[in-house]
């Protein structure tokens, strides 16, 4: 037989074996990759998810920076009182102004509020704030 | 290197030639009475070029231009161009018992013009000469009488031949085979690719794992893991709710609004809010009613209460 003569049969072959096989190595692959990949995905995000968690939650400087909100208004408006990791701080007389700061402090820090007291006292507030960390 | 030559009997093909009984294959020499032969001074570089022109060259000449195939080389200034009939020379090969697979190569007498440097006798009343560089058949009386005559053997085996592609009813022609080499090529290429990928992915989230393990050794247990999660999403999401709560209160606030007092802790929280006049008053309701706190009623004085669980 001569092979010369089906060359183009041949190539045609050739070429659709090869591609039979890259299909069956995909699919290997796939199947042999794809569930453990899965798991590991989801593990490695559960990860990261836990390591910010812990970050923002047990940041170790938020005992430092919980200190700012005893300097946000004068002195004489606030009674401090900060032991190990809790805080109760109250404010008397603050103005609109004042209350606005101090709520958006209180808010932007990693601290567990709580209790949370406003009263308005004619046109000012006083304001009690109790949290953990 | 004998594997290299091209060493197949060269058989003189002619019209009138005698029936064959071939066991092996061998190469063919076609005389002029099975092809057109064009000669021309072109300004034309490439080959491809020239084969590109090849069939508007006969146009006139051949009934069926698409019918016929084309040799084209050059020698010296001039580019020579061979019409063929690849079905018309199976069918005559068979015809004489020489099955198209038995045919290895075929080669055209004008290609070995140069070795025709006598007479070829063609059976009993044709020969064939060179007359300018172009081989042509006549009649042996057209011969002189003391003409030396050549023997055709295998030394007449030009360089270039033409492989008979398709004479043996091949299923694929040229252009299929090209076109649909490409296509599973390309087919395999992207599986290739795609596999490969799979793998590669795997190997860099497991590099990716091992390297989370080695900065965060302690949360390599599953069990730390999810003491750890428990605590923290449960600490993440109360806190996300009360920040939540107190922007979308202070969102409430407009003109005729004030807060009366706000309370929150753990669990719950509660607010009043001193409007101006009632219309303000219930304008706040709604707006408290589209925030989904549903709680959100008038008391006394135009006085808003909201008291909702976290």
């Amino acid at each position: 037989m001569n092979w010369k003569l089906y060359k183009n049969e041949l190539i045609v072959v050739v070429s659709l074996i090869l591609m039979l096989f890259a299909l069956l190595y995909k699919n290997n692959q796939i199947s042999l990759h794809s569930q453990d990949m899965l798991n590991t995905k989801y593990t490695v995000k559960e990860f990261r998810e836990l390591v910010a968690l812990q970050k923002i939650w047990a940041d170790k400087k938020v005992s430092k920076k919980v200190n700012k909100l005893e300097k946000i208004v004068p002195g004489s408006k606030v009674k401090w009182s900060k032991k190990g990791k809790k805080l109760t701080a109250i404010y008397k007389n603050l103005s609109p102004k004042e209350l606005n700061k101090l709520i958006t402090n209180i808010l932007s820090m990693a601290v567990q509020i709580q209790e949370l007291k406003i009263k308005r006292n004619n046109s000012s507030y006083d304001v009690e704030f109790k949290c953990k960390w | 290197m004998s594997f290299l030559v091209n060493n197949k009997v060269l058989l003189l093909v002619y019209s009138g030639m005698k029936e064959q009984s071939l066991s092996d294959s061998v190469n063919i020499m076609l005389t002029p009475q099975f092809y057109i032969l064009k000669k021309e001074k072109l300004p034309i570089k490439y080959l491809y070029q020239a084969k590109r022109i090849a069939p508007s060259l006969f146009d006139g000449l051949l009934e069926d231009v698409q019918k016929y195939d084309y040799l084209v080389y050059k020698e010296k200034e001039e580019w020579i161009f061979i019409a063929y009939d690849l079905e018309a020379i199976s069918n005559f090969l068979l015809s004489k018992g020489i099955k198209p697979e038995q045919v290895s190569k075929i080669f055209f007498a004008q290609q070995a013009s140069s070795s025709f440097t006598a007479p070829v006798l063609l059976g009993e009343k044709d020969a064939l000469v060179s007359l300018d560089n172009t081989v042509v058949m006549i009649p042996q009386i057209a011969l002189k009488e003391n003409n030396d005559i050549v023997t055709f053997n295998d030394s007449f085996t030009p360089k270039g031949g033409v492989t008979p592609e398709g004479i043996h009813g091949s299923i694929l022609s040229k252009r299929q085979t090209i076109g649909l080499a490409a296509f599973f090529m390309l087919f395999a290429m992207m599986f290739f690719v795609e596999g490969w990928r799979y793998t590669h992915d795997s190997q860099a989230t497991q590099e990716e794992m091992q390297m989370l393990l080695e900065e965060y050794p302690s949360l390599k247990s599953q069990y730390t893991r999810e003491s750890i999660a428990a605590k923290y999403k449960t600490i993440d999401q109360n806190e996300r709710r009360k920040r939540e709560v107190v922007k979308t209160l202070a969102g409430m606030i407009f003109k005729g609004v004030k807060v009366g007092s706000f309370n929150l802790n753990e669990k719950a929280f509660t607010v009043d809010f001193i409007c101006s006049d009632a219309k303000v008053a219930k304008r706040l309701v709604q707006l408290a009613k589209k925030s989904e706190f549903n709680s959100a009623k008038v008391v006394t004085d135009n006085t808003v209460h909201i008291e909702e669980k976290l």
